[in-house]
């Protein structure tokens, strides 16, 4: 894959060889293991809510799907069903069978997704605002049809809280600003790939395979899912522990509250 | 060179104060501004411009397709070249094109191309374009991530379709089909010549140098603002060592011809500024959904034509929130600061004049991007009928003629309908 591939930057600390190509990852603390499956923000770097878990004594492990943050072009990846396949492959190869699990946006559907089918890849999930429910009257709104300042807004309640994926670091050189450039675009259509027209793929017809204990997050100002949505997974899902509205946190509760969303993660884990 | 006489088919209707109180007149434009009776009263008068323009001598007419927009009322080109197809038996017919990835199966792309060519004896043009982000990811819901491969195997599906003297199978990753077998089969013979309309991606005009295909570059800003992309693909050609023939080229330009430049002046500002200032009313939100470019041209920096529209749109629309701001007014509207006719010409978006300048600044035009095939707007925007038929007739008689022979003697045209291919009109036609 990708020879001409672009340099991922301060995006991937740290890469996993995978399929033809690579993977970003992200590691820090010690402790036990935790995953965290990204959003649509990806994984920019180490960033605050891998810091407040690695704080509260774990070991974070986060590695970027294919296409995101760090990693290589999701080259064969076409259908949910690849998505699905991908995400068990990058789960393993991560080391993080098992584990229990963090999980945000598009993350957290595939990880339902996955657990669906394969029960034993995590272990407790934290899942926040989780793409694969619709309802008509009350729908998830579009994040692609507008402009980019306005998806940044619709991400996150502080647009600060999107920097690390938003804005280049003073230090980045002229040469990788481009390339960061690029690596953000193909991050957006990694994560448009996964909910594009519209983020409902017959999840709900599987949640009932779902063994694992969900705890639900969810931002009170979330513009894309609506908050009412947490209502929804609370009740369609087989195993939820219990149910959390973050005040002041967007779509990516993990970004405007990571250390909320950390806390409520130990105590699910605990 | 060749004149081929290009519609967009524009509603006409629009309120004045569209840009104002509208957000897009692409993807959201409101439902209830359609007036079916303005509906049924455009569609003949734009049949009738077309069938004017085949009897004035165009080379050809050439026509396209979008969705859900109110600058262009074809969702089916191809029913409007059937429409047509009997009018028109000497003139060949442009469909420029069939947005392949949003048929399925593509194959029907092939049909329907095939029967036209059928109808017409052999003189359809066929483009295939990727499609505008409106068109295909918003209007029909394509995913940005997988477009451009579902095209090319449409592309590819269609050519060998085409080509094939068996029926075969195609297993694709969008498309599996157990019997492919076109039937009817084009008159032109291996199929109709093949053309592919851009927008500014550097990908497409790679393909189209490599595939020997015609790049035609579709652009509302004229030919100043086209040359770089042009450039782009000709480079890429003598890359790869080939021949930097211009009927492989194609352009697009808004012409106002009158007998005096104070008359054109005169007579071409409304329905410029019409098209210019409320068909061109899009929403930025809609130009750029991630995964319509590729990773190469996201690198090159290049904007495509729908984009550019939509960003100067928003420029003007930003400023004019400013201007309200600056006044006091508490709800910034729309939009929408006006373009100028006077900078519409300047910048080259519309070559205006009288026969003279008009047939100097085209033959710069030719010269300068090397394109072999003009695609002329002698509509544009709300124009009044009379003054489509004076504009399109004045191009035909007096600046046509001093630019068609241009490439001819130093180049061969190998994408166009060959002649001593074509089928005599038949039947009714024939009279």
């Amino acid at each position: 894959m990708n020879a001409g591939a672009p340099l991922a930057g301060h995006f991937a600390p740290g890469t996993l060889p995978y399929r033809d190509g690579h993977l970003g990852i992200v590691e820090l603390g010690e402790g036990p293991t935790v995953g965290y499956l990204h959003g649509m923000l990806g994984n920019p770097g180490v960033h605050a809510v891998l810091e407040e878990l690695a704080a509260t004594g774990h070991r974070v492990v986060a590695p970027s799907l294919p296409g995101f943050t760090g990693s290589s072009e999701p080259e064969g990846l076409r259908t949910l069903h690849d998505w699905v396949v991908a995400t068990s492959e990058v789960v393993d190869l991560a080391g993080l069978a098992g584990a229990p699990l963090v999980a945000s946006s598009v993350g957290a559907m595939l990880a339902l997704e996955l657990a669906a089918v394969r029960p034993e890849a995590f272990g407790a999930m934290v899942l926040v605002a989780p793409f694969g429910l619709w309802d008509d009257g009350d729908p998830v709104a579009d994040p692609f049809g507008t402009t980019l300042s306005v998806q940044r807004a619709m991400l996150t309640e502080d647009t600060a809280a999107s920097a690390a994926f938003f804005d280049d670091p003073a230090d980045l050189p002229a040469d990788m600003v481009v390339e960061h450039g690029v690596h953000r675009y193909l991050t957006r259509t990694a994560a448009a790939q996964l909910i594009w027209p519209l983020p409902e793929w017959g999840l709900a017809e599987r949640l009932h395979r779902i063994a694992n204990l969900v705890t639900l997050v969810h931002g009170a100002k979330d513009r894309i899912i609506p908050a009412s949505y947490l209502e929804r997974w609370a009740e369609a899902l087989p195993n939820v522990a219990g149910t959390h509205l973050l005040d002041d946190a967007g779509h990516q509760a993990d970004f405007d509250q990571p250390a909320a969303v950390a806390r409520i993660a130990t105590a699910a884990f605990a | 060179m060749k004149s081929i006489f290009f519609h967009l088919m524009p509603y006409p209707e629009l309120p004045p104060d569209f840009p104002e109180q509208h957000r897009s007149v692409w993807v959201d434009i409101d439902p209830k501004l359609y007036d079916p009776t303005v509906g049924h009263q455009t569609y003949n008068a734009y049949l009738d411009q077309l069938e004017f323009a085949a009897e004035c001598g165009f080379d050809a007419v050439g026509i396209n397709e979008h969705h859900s927009n109110g600058y262009g009322l074809m969702p089916s080109p191809n029913i409007i070249a059937a429409a047509l197809s009997r009018n028109c038996p000497d003139t060949n017919i442009v469909v420029l094109g069939d947005s392949v990835a949003l048929y399925n199966p593509p194959l029907r792309v092939a049909e329907e191309i095939a029967m036209l060519d059928g109808i017409t004896g052999g003189r359809m043009i066929a483009g295939f374009p990727v499609g505008s982000p409106m068109d295909t990811i918003y209007a029909y819901g394509q995913n940005p991530a997988t477009l451009r491969e579902r095209y090319h195997e449409g592309v590819d599906l269609i050519r060998q379709a085409w080509t094939s003297d068996e029926v075969f199978s195609f297993n694709g990753n969008y498309n599996k089909l157990r019997y492919v077998n076109v039937w009817p089969r084009p008159v032109q013979q291996p199929h109709p010549p093949i053309w592919i309309p851009g927008g500014g991606s550097v990908d497409t005009w790679d393909w189209c140098a490599a595939e020997d295909l015609v790049y035609c570059y579709l652009s509302y800003f004229g030919y100043k603002a086209g040359l770089r992309t042009m450039q782009g693909f000709w480079k890429k050609v003598q890359e790869l060592g080939k021949e930097t023939n211009p009927f492989q080229g194609g352009f697009a330009q808004f012409i106002a011809v009158a007998d005096t430049e104070a008359e054109a002046w005169d007579l071409y500002r409304e329905p410029a500024e019409y098209f210019f200032n409320t068909c061109l009313h899009v929403y930025a939100g809609y130009a750029d959904p991630p995964g319509y470019k590729t990773p190469n041209t996201v690198r090159a920096g290049v904007e495509g034509m729908v984009e550019r529209a939509a960003r100067e749109a928003t420029a003007r629309r930003e400023a004019s929130a400013a201007d309200a701001a600056k006044a006091g007014s508490a709800k910034p509207s729309y939009g929408s600061k006006k373009l100028s006719f006077e900078d519409m010409v300047e910048k080259g978006y519309i070559i205006l004049g009288d026969p003279t300048q008009v047939t100097e600044q085209v033959h710069e035009l030719a010269t300068t991007m090397n394109v072999g095939h003009l695609m002329v707007f002698s509509h544009f925007g709300n124009m009044d009928p009379e003054l489509v038929k004076m504009n399109t007739e004045m191009y035909a008689t007096k600046v046509m003629p001093e630019v068609a022979g241009l490439f001819e003697d130093d180049y061969e045209d190998h994408w166009w309908p060959k002649t001593d291919h074509q089928l005599a009109p038949v039947g009714s036609r024939a009279q």
